[in-house]
């Protein structure tokens, strides 16, 4: 019952009915607070009732992003102390992480979809590793734009033809997409080439130089804090405006003071990353300061992401077939349309990743550029971790960048840890082991959910 | 129904039917209960019944054999060399790991589940037992360092099929996290360097040396072929005769005599093979130790899964879970068990991987992890169902020999590898959609 009775609850809380106002509510919280915790979350009235509703969901197993923000403090505080000279934090290293992450992060939020349907993907590093090939091969003559879209596009049919495969012949997504796998990682070597094949940016073109800079351009500092504004500013708005129309039409609407802390903490997360890009972290000859562009470019794919998952029908229909499958076909959903739909807007956003992992390595890539195998696995770790479950139905967009900052900042961590011999397997040991952990996190957590019903 | 498809021997003795050809053919769907090829009394029925079956939907090695002749005859024809006795020979050896790591692979696949670190702990295996043969370093006799390697491949079994059976967390993402972990802990085993086993001097490395590259001389060849084809015969048909003895249902003689032939002919085949001399110079001819160890692997295993409780319980559970639970069935136990034997035979494989490959470095060990693609697309080209439940270790030595021939013939073709893997990610996925298209076509199983 447990995910199928969440669904309109959590993704569409535009549709809920209101529900009656209920003045005993804190007493009700506590002697029953296993049933239906998040409905009391959606109508409490105050903050305190608010946050004590949110430890009951927490207690009864929905966790949701509370471990990967433990995860985050306590990799922060670890790296911090071992790093020799306790570099980790430095703000130059932060930035390094952000770049890295953002791969991962955009790798995550596509893995996210097909994880939501309770399918996963095993192909996306293939498929973003081609993508970021095809754009890089294109726009040496063709404009940016042309380039993008045509890659996208490109990972998107690779995408759509793994999702037929899966939704018509009902052949299981791991072995169509580990197959995929294979397969792409072959077309990959022959469009780079051959195993010995490159293709690099010439930044002194201007197409060319676009798409490097989405991740090694910078925003000036003084612009940097004038976006930081107007993106709050808008969110802000967006949100209170949202709550108050909800309160005036008499739908259920969080307290007042939890809008206000949500938008806080909003501009807080913003000033910081912002201050942190803005200090000088180049040489002494070449000053390097501002917000990389392509955090911006992640934000507006999960500012997409989490409309198209929470305020469109598609996005309902993937929470209802990860759900229960039977009950959505039941009530009118095209399963393999939905499903195939899903896989090709998976590869389309991981090919956008890959592009951003090129345009990462200053805009060279070779078959060494990345390890198509690892960056899948670090790519479910991180949505995983982040706080969506493998067995379909939970998780959001959110969860994919923050468990892809994790991950970036483990791996990032572990390179800065000069350990000789142990660094290269480490890379392998470690996304293993927090794959295992998230897993075993998303299993125990579902078990307190008291829901499990699969044999 | 998993009680008739996997213990033959144990099926209660129907009343025997005169009117059996008439039935086949018109009720060869709904006859699911008792196959009707275990009524066949002749050899005639018997081949009537078993294209019924074919035909409603379970097709057995049917499909791979096809596959066998259709790459044989397409690779001779592009390249004359390909059936040559020297590039055969090659095939099996090269096939052999597949076909050790496809039979691993069943062990799990027939569960419903999947295995997805055999090729990781083949390559941590490898490396295991070439760290324990270093004169240089542990020296330990031979047979004691593939000891400990097959029992450190258990522990990595166990450890896996727990995490599955019993926190059932999802077996392909354990094995995936499992296949990264060892990954790291196989290159810190290797140490960053590069290890041999290639130097004769050593005893212990010239005997892991052999175990791959080493043949039975051609008249042990012969002497071996007759024992194992004169067992085998033996065994089957004193089987069938106390059947019959009994009152059991039984396949007609004929059809007995007819597998023991084609038993026959087909060991001939390869000891002739395999006796030619394959040496460019010198001499080397003979049947290589490896295709007795596939042989032990495969015979061993195919007793215990057709012929102990274990093996039923294990169709059952690939059947139906909850059905064997209700039965009680003890599902970890049986899971954790499966898990373990599909990693000691990887580990076996490991072994023979050690010896093939002579010199192991990083970058044989992840590339060890493809083979785990291979071992998925045998097992399932050569008729193992993903789904559980249905398929027999001898598909995936057949399948792994397709693959093996797929792979040999394109690399003859001077093929380059990233299209060979192309072309075997193509296989795959055309093995699963007819395992896929074949569960559609059978009766509906509960």
């Amino acid at each position: 019952m447990g995910p199928d009775g969440e669904l309109p609850v959590t993704t569409v809380p535009g549709e809920t009915a209101a529900v009656e106002p209920d003045t005993t509510t804190a007493a009700d919280l506590t002697s029953a607070p296993e049933a239906a915790a998040e409905v009391r979350e959606l109508v409490a009235q105050s903050l305190g009732q608010y946050l004590r509703a949110w430890w009951l969901k927490v207690r009864s197993g929905d966790s949701g992003v509370l471990p990967v923000l433990l995860a985050m403090v306590v990799v922060a505080v670890t790296f911090q102390i071992i790093t020799p000279q306790h570099s980790f934090l430095r703000p130059s290293n932060l930035v390094y992480i952000f770049g890295l992450s953002t791969v991962y992060m955009v790798l995550a939020i596509a893995e996210t979809v097909v994880l939501l349907l309770a399918e996963i993907d095993l192909s996306v590093g293939a498929v973003a590793l081609i993508g970021g090939v095809i754009a890089f091969k294109l726009v040496q003559h063709w404009p940016w734009w042309a380039a993008i879209l045509a890659a996208l596009v490109s990972c998107g049919v690779f995408g759509a033809l793994q999702g037929t495969l899966t939704a018509r012949l009902k052949i299981p997504s791991f072995i169509v997409t580990l197959a995929g796998f294979l397969l792409f990682s072959g077309i990959l070597i022959v469009v780079l080439g051959g195993a010995d094949g490159s293709v690099n940016l010439d930044t002194s073109k201007f197409n060319q130089l676009v798409i490097y800079d989405l991740v090694q351009g910078t925003i000036p500092p003084v612009v940097s804090w004038i976006l930081l504004a107007v993106v709050v500013g808008a969110v802000g708005t967006t949100l209170w405006l949202r709550a108050a129309r909800r309160r005036r039409q008499g739908l259920v609407a969080p307290p007042a003071s939890v809008t206000a802390i949500r938008i806080a903490l909003v501009a807080l997360v913003g000033i910081a990353v912002v201050a942190i890009c803005n200090v000088n972290r180049g040489t002494a000859l070449k000053s390097v300061q501002g917000v990389p562009w392509v955090i911006p470019i992640v934000l507006v794919v999960l500012g997409i992401w989490t409309l198209v998952l929470g305020r469109t029908r598609f996005g309902r229909y993937l929470y209802a077939i990860g759900g229960n499958p039977e009950a959505a076909r039941r009530a009118g959903v095209s399963l393999a349309g939905i499903r195939t739909w899903a896989f090709a807007f998976c590869s389309a956003t991981a090919g956008l990743g890959g592009l951003l992992l090129g345009a990462f390595f200053y805009g060279q890539y070779s078959t060494n550029t990345a390890d198509p195998g690892q960056l899948v696995l670090y790519t479910v770790a991180a949505a995983v971790i982040g706080g969506v479950s493998l067995f379909g139905g939970r998780g959001k967009a959110l969860h994919g960048v923050l468990g892809g900052l994790l991950i970036g900042g483990i791996a990032y961590g572990v390179s800065l840890l000069n350990l000789g011999s142990l660094s290269t397997p480490l890379q392998y040991i470690l996304p293993g082991a927090v794959l295992l952990a998230a897993v075993l996190i998303d299993v125990l957590s579902r078990r307190g959910a008291g829901s499990v019903t699969r044999v | 129904m998993s009680d008739v498809t996997s213990d033959s021997s144990q099926a209660p003795a129907g009343a025997t039917d005169t009117t059996t050809v008439a039935d086949l053919t018109a009720a060869h769907e709904a006859a699911a209960d008792v196959p009707p090829e275990l009524v066949a009394q002749s050899l005639g029925q018997y081949l009537r019944a078993s294209w019924a079956r074919v035909r409603g939907g379970n097709s057995g090695v049917l499909p791979v054999v096809l596959a066998i002749v259709v790459v044989a005859v397409s690779f001779q024809i592009a390249n004359p060399k390909f059936l040559s006795a020297q590039n055969l020979v090659n095939l099996f050896e090269q096939s052999s790991i597949y076909m050790l790591l496809a039979i691993a692979e069943i062990f799990a696949l027939l569960l419903g589940e999947i295995d997805l670190s055999v090729g990781l702990v083949m390559g941590l295996g490898s490396v295991v037992v070439a760290e324990l043969v270093q004169p240089t370093g542990a020296n330990w006799p031979w047979w004691a360092a593939i000891i400990v390697t097959l029992l450190a491949c258990c522990a990595v079994g166990a450890i896996q099929g727990t995490l599955v059976a019993r926190l059932r967390m999802p077996s392909f993402i354990v094995t995936l996290g499992g296949l990264l972990i060892l990954e790291g802990v196989a290159i810190i085993v290797l140490g960053g360097g590069l290890v041999g086993i290639g130097n004769s001097q050593y005893r212990n490395e010239l005997v892991l040396y052999n175990i791959f590259w080493g043949a039975f001389t051609p008249l042990v060849s012969w002497i071996l072929l007759a024992v194992i084809v004169g067992a085998t015969g033996t065994g089957l048909w004193m089987r069938d005769a106390r059947k019959r003895r009994h009152g059991l249902e039984t396949p007609p003689r004929s059809l007995t005599a007819l597998k023991i032939v084609l038993m026959a002919v087909a060991g001939i085949a390869l000891v002739v093979i395999c006796n030619v001399n394959r040496a460019h110079v010198g001499t080397i001819e003979g049947v290589p130790y490896i295709i007795a160890i596939v042989l032990i692997v495969l015979g061993a295993s195919t007793v215990l899964l057709q012929r102990t409780r274990f093996g039923r319980y294990v169709y059952a559970i690939g059947g139906n879970p909850e059905a064997a639970r209700r039965a009680g069935v003890r599902l970890p136990t049986i899971r954790i068990w499966c898990f373990v034997i599909s990693a000691l035979i990887s580990g076996i494989a490991g072994v023979l991987f050690a010896s093939w490959q002579v010199s192991l470095t990083t970058n044989i060990i992840k590339a060890a992890n493809s083979y785990v693609l291979l071992a998925v697309a045998a097992a399932v080209i050569g008729g193992t169902s993903l789904f559980g439940g249905r398929g027999k270790t001898i598909h995936g030595v057949l399948g792994g020999l397709v693959i093996g021939g797929i792979y040999n013939g394109l690399y003859l073709q001077g093929v380059s590898s990233q299209w060979i893997d192309v072309v075997v990610a193509v296989v795959l996925l055309a093995a699963a959609t007819i395992d896929v298209l074949s569960r559609r076509g059978a009766p509906r199983q509960a």
